[in-house]
């Protein structure tokens, strides 16, 4: 009788602790949440890693003021090298140990685990890529993904409607990368005129190849063509090299570029070419030196990481990401578990992280938190913001 | 190691009993393995079998015909292409995937084309030169890649209501274990032979009479072949392929398969492609330490065992077999 007392007993605890189990939301603990992170460490794209130093260093910096509702942050923070198997195996790796997975990073990336949040009900929260990428993917798979990028189309038509409206561009001319990034700035570029009614015209477009590196007659095309506004969507190292180009040929429209080269280190590679260009600032980040919040947040992450130094705008970036995840699990509540987040983050309304950029929205209806830009000028070895955010209607 | 008495005992591909025994038994963990372990385990196996068809393709190439190749970026970009454009236009994916493989060795003869000239150095200059032509190519044309947003490839339904990782895991097991038996029927075959004597003296083989211009020709088609189905593979696991998957740093990786698993050795080829899946997995958490940290492995096998992750397993068969004699 002894015996089978024994045995009920342990049967009772090996039931309640397997109940314990079950309850148990993976990456979550009574006093920690996991949330995993895989972006380029190595590799072509290890600069863009930065961001991950930033989301992590924000991480700590949470922690240190007590983590989010009596719970510490830990980031497993892994490398990719911006190769899209990689990425996709350390997702799998991560899957029952983390909560949620913050910023993809790469349009390669992304399209390769853009099933795999829905599939495995790990939501997904400011990844950097395409935002086509997710406008494409069906309402139940798109649950799982809150984005906060800019849509290059709608950025295109900002930067040439501000060119038309407050630089009295009448000649413009648009230089691009031809891919699909590329061309989706040509269609914002060409609404944007057709809305001016006559005001502007498109004189020229020139592409070029990604692997190009000779671009002087690409600066001579653009200079036969008499724009006096140029709006470029090239990559950092192409935008430079274009700008040096047109400089050589006494070229010196006014320059309009994507938010891609929003970082100052832009003067380090154009050099004094860079100055006095227009550049559309996102609104899912800020900019460290100009905006207040953004620069007292830069430094509190060199204090949690100093291997950040030289590289804020980029730290900033992820922080920021890494703030709406951490405001969605506050909003969650104690119960946490990835169903508790997703309505957490489906809470949030015009809310600024740490005060920075455009205002976040997310609703059950909207997973496109920020679609937004602001005009800022280089300047002085600065970029500048020049006026407030403009909203752009969401993608999804 | 063992004496082989006649052609026959040759060509069989096991030879002992207790072989055979944990040949089984290897058998079988591999069949069970998703069914015990986590599902990212299977995830990084799944890998690794595609990895594994180029690496014993390549082997073929460089560790049998003694033939270096830089291009095989070029020759799975090919193959993953010409499988995402055929499957897009519906052609049914087993004949996309041997288009594929057909495409990328068709290429591959135009790059064998100057092994019947060039040696050592000078070939592996040429083939790179292939290679960084061929990504170059797809990176500049939109038509061939689909531009930044790539190609989408639809991805197979599982069957038998496995799981998508566990269907992905028998049917990459089932595509490595045709290549793998391939392989070996390949080496052990007159081809096999005329191979090897054209990598050890292929003055001395044409004497012998082995027709260089085909053999060699005929490695290259091979080895590409495989390198193209492993490109249509890979595509169709990911459901996603664009140029930039197929960079020069691919060619490297799968050289340094062969070499680390272990040249002319078919094993060999499957550890080479678990090294260089696993390392970097392993790794991955230290940051951008992890180029150098496999930089250093492979530098630490190169120098303590040349011969291979495969000669490593020999020595230690050699050493339990005569135990406790030396």
């Amino acid at each position: 009788m002894r015996k089978v007392g024994v045995f009920v007993l342990v049967l009772t605890l090996l039931l309640a602790m397997g109940g314990h189990a079950l309850a148990q939301s993976p990456g979550v603990t009574e006093k920690e949440v996991v949330i995993g992170w895989t972006t380029p460490l190595s590799g072509p794209a290890a600069l863009w890693g930065v961001t991950a130093l930033g989301g992590k260093a924000y991480a700590d910096y949470i922690n240190s003021k007590g983590g989010v509702n009596g719970r510490n942050l830990k980031v497993i923070l892994k490398d990719d090298a911006y190769n899209p198997t990689r990425a996709l195996a350390n997702l799998q790796e991560m899957k029952g140990q983390v909560l949620a997975v913050a910023a993809l990073l790469g349009t390669a990336v992304c399209h390769a685990a853009k099933d795999f949040f829905y599939e495995n009900k790990i939501p997904l929260v400011a990844p950097y890529g395409n935002v086509r990428i997710w406008a494409e993917l069906p309402k139940e798979k798109l649950r799982y993904v809150f984005v906060s990028y800019p849509d290059y189309e709608d950025e295109a038509f900002y930067l040439t409607d501000y060119g038309i409206k407050k630089l009295g561009a009448k000649k413009i001319a648009l230089f691009y990368q031809n891919d699909d990034y590329g061309k989706m700035a040509l269609v914002g570029v060409k609404r944007a005129v057709e809305e001016s009614k006559g005001k502007a015209s498109l004189v020229e477009t020139v592409p070029y190849e990604v692997t190009e590196r000779a671009l002087a007659t690409h600066a001579l095309k653009l200079k036969e063509s008499g724009a006096d506004t140029l709006v470029i969507y090239p990559t950092m190292s192409h935008g430079a090299l274009i700008l040096k180009e047109m400089a050589k040929v006494d070229y010196k429209p006014k320059v309009l570029a994507t938010f891609t080269l929003g970082d100052p280190i832009m003067y380090n590679i154009a050099g004094e070419a860079w100055e006095g260009t227009y550049i559309a600032l996102p609104g899912h980040s800020g900019v460290p030196g100009a905006d207040p919040e953004a620069t007292q947040l830069a430094e509190n992450l060199i204090k949690f990481n100093p291997e950040i130094k030289g590289k804020e705008y980029l730290a900033v970036h992820g922080a920021v990401s890494m703030a709406i995840l951490v405001e969605g699990i506050k909003n969650a509540g104690k119960d946490l578990n990835a169903e508790s987040l997703i309505k957490g983050l489906e809470k949030i309304k015009d809310w600024k992280p740490e005060g920075i950029g455009a205002p976040v929205t997310f609703s059950p209806e909207r997973h496109h938190g920020v679609n937004a830009s602001r005009m800022g000028q280089a300047k002085g070895g600065k970029h500048v913001p020049i006026e407030g955010f403009v909203l752009y209607k969401p993608r999804f | 190691m063992d004496l082989i008495e006649s052609y026959k005992e040759e060509l069989k591909l096991i030879r002992k009993p207790w072989t055979k025994f944990w040949v089984g038994l290897l058998i079988l963990f591999v069949l069970l393995l998703p069914w015990y372990s986590p599902e990212h385990v299977t995830h990084i196996c799944i890998i690794i079998f595609i990895y594994s068809i180029g690496a014993l393709g390549q082997n073929l190439l460089i560790g049998y015909t003694g033939q270096i190749s830089f291009g095989q970026n070029g020759l799975l970009a090919i193959g993953a292409f010409t499988f995402g454009h055929l499957v897009g236009h519906s052609i049914p994916w087993p004949l996309a995937m041997i288009s594929g493989g057909l495409a990328a060795g068709l290429f591959g003869l135009v790059v064998g084309f100057p092994s019947l000239r060039l040696k050592g150095p000078y070939l592996a200059i040429a083939t790179m030169g292939f290679g960084v032509a061929v990504y170059q190519t797809f990176v500049n044309s939109e038509t061939l890649s689909g531009g930044r947003m790539g190609l989408l490839i639809k991805k197979l339904t599982p069957v038998f209501s496995l799981s998508p990782t566990n269907f992905n895991y028998y049917f990459n097991l089932f595509m490595a274990a045709i290549f793998l038996l391939l392989t070996y029927n390949i080496v052990s075959s007159y081809m096999g032979r005329a191979f090897v004597a054209i990598r050890d003296n292929d003055i001395a083989a044409e004497v012998t009479g082995v027709n260089l211009v085909r053999y060699k020709l005929l490695a290259f088609f091979i080895s590409s072949f495989y390198t193209g189905i492993q490109g249509g593979l890979y595509a169709l696991f990911m459901g996603y392929v664009e140029p930039n998957m197929f960079t020069f740093m691919e060619s490297i990786t799968l050289f340094v398969a062969v070499i680390v698993g272990g040249l002319s050795s078919v094993e060999g080829a499957i550890l080479g492609a678990a090294f260089i899946v696993i390392v970097p997995q392993l790794l991955s958490q230290y940051k951008g330490l992890v180029p150098v940290v496999y930089g250093l492995t492979i530098m630490l096998i190169l120098i303590f065992e040349p011969m291979g992750l495969y000669g490593r397993w020999m020595k230690m068969r050699l050493y339990f077999r005569n135990w406790p004699f030396r």
